[in-house]
């Protein structure tokens, strides 16, 4: 049984469970997190998970997990595997069902003094514009020839269509668009799930939310993310919506029917995997290209209509809203790595966690490249989130990996028990935080007590070096599902 | 006889089921999940107009039972979000170890309660207990 005293304490926030703990085990499991965290990891299963990760074909250097983990399907969340390239494995389950769920940050040239009259009018026209809630469904209605061209082209079908600038795209990791993302690998099914759902926010734990920049941490890179104190910025939290999950869903099946076929045994069946040069894994990496091209397109269209709402309520002059960046936090990349001294690609799974890469990688924009990748942690309600960039230290110790935002600490129904959403609302509201949202009850499941510390978290990623903080946001609207 | 329960879990719901016969346990399954996703949705089906009921048939294979329940589920949400409706009966043509074909029964809903983005696997592992009845747990993500 998995205890504190299994754990190789590698540094004051990085812990290690030795790879002879278990015999199947190929790599080692590390676990970012500070010593006060770790009674709190073990309450789960999620290091059990990490362990069953630390088992799968073709797993390079270690599992690693970030300081906001929990419990999660095969993977727990906040968990990062590199597998060799080709032949090791893809397994959805380190993607995630909500495949490419991410959040974007929206700056503004306006100062929260300058608006502060005006946030119940934008908090009301921004939960007009942005369609949100359960199997609520957008604006847009797409015939299927339109729905696998936004499935091929992602961000890049909205700026062809009027919903999205060349800026936005360059600020957007992959620039939007997933280039192996094929239309005909993806079912029925998940396109019928997904074909009314685009510029739809959802619900649980999906959000909208204007905030101000509270606190700048590092003067250099905030200039160079133009970002200042107090500064109104936006920040959309959601993802593929219904088509990924039933791309991950459909994946899962064929992928535990077939694994037998490469006599692959896992210890959990939501780590089903297959090679990932087989056709199965091939059409599966196409697929979950599809869906995170689906959320890229999905995050544009909100922004849209939030720039829409922003500029009726602020004015076409002042309410002009700039995209700062955009990442994914569970998804499956092709990324080159050094390992044991040699450059090796591999295929990089994050499921709840950020990719962070540091100062002049060709993979981010130019403007970023003096100071690294903009990293975007959400927080909760009433807390704050941050902005961080990405390090060198991140590619040395965690794969480019960090963390992706507060992890849960509670269950859903303990969160209803001992919160009352109305009366979280009214005391959010006494602290000058604005709350829209469509299910009383969905709120006190997204309560800040159901959630870790953000700033603890955020605290060990800064001290283990895998992002610098540059600056933390306040809220003062939320809009919820 | 069948049952179901909804017991915590940190960041989505499970549900305990249990039954004598194994048509029962994926009927209780089904009724679990569809008054997850509709608060009481399915209380007073069988008082429903025929005008207002909404059919559809499913055929799945599985590699073994509880993966069959699963898939069974998935693919009932799968209609679910697709018309819009909750699923409150079930008659199965064929139901195997590692094959069903079924009719399912419902309504037309105008909004879901929860947000039930995938039917796990995880946990999910039906068994036999010394007074013979069938349980499982269902963990969905939402």
């Amino acid at each position: 049984m998995l205890t504190k005293k299994s754990l190789k304490k590698i540094s004051e926030v990085l812990w290690e469970i030795p790879k002879n703990y278990r015999k199947d085990m190929i790599v080692p499991a590390r676990i970012f997190a500070s010593d006060e965290m770790l009674d709190d990891v073990f309450k789960d299963r999620s290091l059990q998970q990490l362990v069953n990760v630390a088992t799968l074909k073709g797993i390079q250097e270690a599992a690693y997990v970030m300081p906001d983990v929990h419990e999660g399907y095969g993977f727990p969340i906040g968990g990062v595997a590199a597998i060799k390239h080709p032949d090791g494995v893809i397994s959805p389950g380190g993607i995630g069902y909500d495949i490419n769920c991410g959040v974007r940050l929206l700056k503004s040239n306006l100062k929260i003094d300058q608006i502060k009259n005006q946030l119940e009018s934008l908090a009301r026209e921004i939960f007009h514009q942005v369609p949100s809630g359960v199997g609520r469904s957008g604006d847009l209605k797409l015939t299927i020839h339109e729905l696998n061209s936004v499935l091929k082209n992602g961000a890049k079908w909205m700026l062809k269509n009027d919903y999205a600038t060349e800026s936005d795209i360059e600020n957007i990791e992959s620039n939007g668009c997933l280039e192996n993302a094929d239309p005909s690998v993806v079912s029925d099914h998940a396109k019928k799930r997904g074909n009314d759902q685009l510029g739809t926010l959802g619900a649980g734990n999906h959000f909208v939310e204007v905030d101000y920049v509270e606190e700048i941490f590092d003067e250099k890179i905030a200039e160079t993310f133009g970002l200042y104190k107090n500064q109104v910025t936006v920040l959309i939290h959601t993802g593929s919506r219904g088509f990924g999950h039933q791309v991950a869903t459909d994946y899962l099946k064929l992928m535990m029917q077939v694994m037998p076929d490469y006599d692959i045994q896992i210890p959990d069946k939501e780590l089903a995997c297959v090679p990932f040069n087989s056709k199965e894994g091939q059409k599966y990496f196409n697929a979950m290209a599809c869906a995170a091209n689906f959320a890229w397109a999905n995050r544009q269209l909100i922004t849209y209509h939030i720039r829409n709402a922003f500029k009726k309520e602020i004015g076409s002059s002042n309410g002009k809203l700039e995209l700062l960046y955009d990442v994914a936090h569970n998804m499956a990349k092709i990324e080159t790595h050094q390992i044991d001294g040699k450059k090796e690609k591999v295929i990089i799974h994050r499921k709840g966690a950020t990719r962070a890469f540091p100062p002049n990688h060709p993979e981010i924009p130019k403007k970023y490249q003096s100071v690294g990748q903009p990293v975007l942690i959400p927080g909760t309600m009433g807390t704050a989130s941050f902005v961080l960039a990405g390090t060198q230290e991140a590619m040395d110790v965690s794969f480019g990996s960090t963390c992706h935002g507060a992890g849960r600490t509670m269950s859903r129904s303990s969160a209803k028990k001992e919160i009352h959403g109305k009366k979280l609302k009214e005391k959010l509201e006494e602290e000058g935080i604005i709350i829209r949202a469509g299910s009383v009850s969905g709120l006190a499941e997204e309560a800040p007590l159901a959630y870790k510390d953000i700033d603890n978290v955020v605290d060990v990623v800064a001290r283990a070096g895998i992002a610098k903080k540059v600056a933390r946001l306040r809220p003062c609207i939320v809009i919820k599902g | 006889m069948s049952s179901y329960e909804f017991i915590p879990h940190v960041a989505d719901v499970r549900l305990k089921i249990k039954a004598k016969e194994i048509n029962n346990l994926f009927t209780a399954a089904l009724i679990g999940m569809s008054n997850l996703l509709k608060s009481d949705g399915c209380s007073n089906f069988d008082n429903l107009e025929n005008s207002k009921i909404v059919k559809d048939t499913i055929e799945i294979s599985s590699i073994d039972l509880t993966t069959l329940l699963i898939d069974f589920l998935s693919e009932v949400l799968t209609h679910s979000h697709v018309n819009k409706s909750i699923y409150c009966k079930v008659k199965f043509d064929k139901l195997t170890d590692n094959f069903l074909v079924a009719t399912i029964w419902g309504r037309k809903i105008d909004s879901f309660d929860e947000d039930i983005k995938a039917v796990t696997y995880h946990e999910a592992d039906i068994s036999k207990d010394n007074q013979g009845d069938l349980s499982t747990i269902i963990i969905f993500d939402i």
